[in-house]
């Protein structure tokens, strides 16, 4: 299945596999609670990378950090060789003109029109004309498939147009690098996979760098070149879809089987939770 | 015991730190406005223009009908009260003053900040919960000057506005009662009340109205996005942010009013 | 920077260069559309070009119907790899006339 990676064109980063994303020892916390603990992974240039684990293995956490919404304990997290967590508002400002990202839930403007939402960011960064905008907005919603549909508000979509018209919005400026924030979740088995087709058309066609954010494993399957497994804050693993596949890992086994999560059953702590009272009698905080 | 100190303090420092992101936001929110275009990020007047439109335009109708019933009610207490020492006369004089230095102002800043003050948090917090603020920030769009400077800038000058339409409802308010019960047209009232009035009178309410407003953005914005817990939580925000601007009002009314007629 | 324009027979030929990003490409939408104001057909020879994004598309695309409006001939030539992948995305290869070279055209 992992044909994207052996894709036949000639992009430069099959000669020389250039480093965009690189995380080094990132270690995050929510108040005093660790959430990610020593996270290290790069992506290359023209990679799919996708980011993998059950729901409070920390993946959607980590990509805030990715996107530089939230500030890390330590470590740092380089895009296009810049440490983002030391960056000026200014740089950072420059930074965005390279990244695309579509959230889980679209997060289109409620207020604007789709066409309008997909030109917010050549409005903000640029000073096109209004002509060439309108068609870059026109042409982005023809490749996301949502052609004709620019008048409407987003609460007149469905789901799946929703995830599409917010990718139309994220690719609108060409960036190097894509996030996708679950693309497939909450769509239906068809829509899912035409999405999957369409970030495979998009890495081909730009040579954009794309992380994707996902629990879904046939589409984390089916366009990834590499796949890096988050579990409770830690990376698992990190490997090419078959290394992934072929892991001897439990965890792993578990995720890839669907299986509920089994953990050691701590007595004293397991009966103190459930009778809201430990041994020695007090309320716990 | 104990936890009883500790909840105090982590109440205290919850509210020092409120404080703190307010004031915050109006430093940002100003800073945006008159450095954003040195940025290349300027706050857009078409933005401005919009929420000027929503905040206050929409609100005259309700605003007058609250200001003329004010009014009235001054008219109706004051006449009352005055008639035992035959000085119902005055009636004017009182309302004129106290319409235009305190009830306007007030009227016109507890109306705004149910009306808009709750709408600006339910947006701001519901962009939250959807993402939208994440997808600004990613975009490169600051949501302070996108979101909260526009609203302060269109506050500070509409509400102000609203208070002098206020004013004048109010006295009219006065007036059409007064001319019931006095020998009084509505025409001599109004003309005796802007004799007594000077411009002062109209300048204190004015410029309380302007810390209302300020106020007013503040706490709903900050309320905004500060929103957690989905719908629920914008609900919760919503009513937090109505209850604490009208208090803020009314205190800060207070402290205003105890220092300027010293 | 401007583009520099040669004549071939009835045609204009605007050789784009270098990355028509962004930046450039309200350069290149200012050539192509004077070049039409002026009733010329047009060629756009997109062979030294190292990277075109999709403003410098959506100038190619302004381009082609507004010559289409005026009954011009527009055509692209020397199509890389990279830039042909592009148009293919927004199905843009099927609909603009692509000449290997200038010796192509029919004149």
């Amino acid at each position: 299945m992992n044909t994207a990676a052996q894709v036949e064109n000639n992009l430069p980063h099959q000669v020389a596999p250039d480093v965009v994303i690189d995380v080094k020892n990132l270690v995050t916390h929510y108040d005093d609670k660790l959430i990610l603990d020593d996270i290290n992974f790069t992506v290359n240039k023209g990679e799919i990378m996708v980011i993998m684990g059950g729901s409070g293995s920390g993946k959607s956490t980590l990509l805030r950090f990715l996107l530089g919404l939230n500030t890390p304990t330590s470590g740092t997290v380089s895009l296009l060789g810049k440490d983002i967590t030391q960056m000026s508002a200014q740089e950072m400002y420059e930074m965005r003109k390279q990244m695309g990202v579509a959230f889980q839930g679209g997060a289109l403007f409620g207020s604007m029109t789709v066409a309008e939402n997909t030109q917010l960011p050549l409005r903000e960064h640029t000073r096109l004309d209004e002509n060439t905008m309108r068609i870059m907005s026109r042409m982005k919603l023809e490749v996301v498939n949502l052609a004709g549909f620019e008048d409407l508000m987003p609460a007149q979509l469905s789901g799946g147009m929703i995830k599409r018209a917010a990718l139309a919005r994220a690719i609108i400026m060409d960036p190097k690098l894509l996030f996708f924030d679950e693309p497939s979740a909450g769509l239906d088995p068809v829509v899912a996979a035409e999405l999957d087709e369409l970030i495979l058309r998009l890495r081909d066609a730009m040579n954009m760098s794309i992380v994707v954010v996902t629990h879904e494993l046939d589409s984390a399957f089916k366009i990834a070149d590499r796949i890096t497994v988050l579990d409770r804050g830690k990376i698992l693993m990190c490997g090419t879809v078959d290394e992934v596949r072929n892991s001897g890992n439990e965890r792993i086994h578990n995720l890839l089987n669907r299986k509920p999560r089994q953990d050691a059953v701590d007595v004293d702590e397991y009966m103190g939770r459930l009778t809201g009272r430990n041994i020695k009698g007090s309320l716990p905080d | 015991m104990k936890k009883a100190i500790s909840h105090v303090g982590k109440l205290s420092l919850n509210a020092i730190e409120e404080v703190g992101y307010a004031f915050m936001l109006l430093v940002e929110s100003l800073e945006w406005f008159f450095l954003g275009k040195f940025r290349n990020q300027s706050v857009r007047l078409a933005h401005i223009f919009h929420e000027a439109m929503s905040i206050g335009v929409k609100a005259v109708p309700i605003a007058s009908i609250l200001c003329f019933s004010v009014g009235m009610m001054l008219a109706l207490q004051g006449l009352e009260t005055l008639k035992p020492y035959g000085a119902q006369s005055q009636v004017v004089t009182g309302i004129a003053v106290s319409v235009t230095r305190e009830f306007s102002a007030l009227i016109i800043g507890i109306i705004v900040a149910g009306r808009s003050g709750s709408a600006i948090t339910a947006r701001i917090g519901t962009m939250k919960e959807s993402q939208e603020i994440d997808a600004l920030r990613v975009i490169g769009i600051n949501p302070v000057r996108y979101l909260a400077a526009p609203i302060l800038i269109a506050m500070m000058l509409v509400l102000p506005l609203l208070t002098v339409i206020g004013d004048f409802l109010g006295m009219l308010g006065g007036a059409v009662y007064t001319s019931f019960e006095l020998n009084m047209t509505v025409a001599t009232y109004m003309n005796r009340s802007f004799e007594v009035l000077s411009i002062n009178d109209v300048a204190q309410g004015v410029s309380k109205s302007i810390v209302f407003a300020i106020i007013i953005v503040l706490v709903s914005v900050s309320n905004g996005f500060k929103v957690t817990g989905g719908s629920e939580g914008v609900g919760r925000s919503t009513t937090r942010s109505v209850v604490l601007s009208i208090s803020y009002i009314i205190v800060a009314d207070m402290i205003f009013t105890f220092f300027l007629t010293r | 920077m401007k583009y520099p324009v040669h004549e071939h027979g009835k045609f204009s030929v605007i050789s784009l260069t270098g990355e028509v990003d962004l930046n450039c490409s309200p350069q290149a939408r200012e050539q192509i559309l004077k070049c039409l104001k002026k009733n010329n057909h047009l060629l756009i020879d997109l062979s030294a070009v190292e990277y075109i994004d999709s403003s410098g598309v959506a100038s190619l695309v302004e381009g082609f119907q507004t010559a289409r409006g005026q009954q011009l001939q527009f055509a692209l030539l020397g199509v890389s790899k990279a830039a042909l992948q592009v148009l293919q995305l927004a199905r843009l290869d099927k609909v603009f006339p692509i000449y290997a070279s200038i010796d192509d055209v029919d004149l």
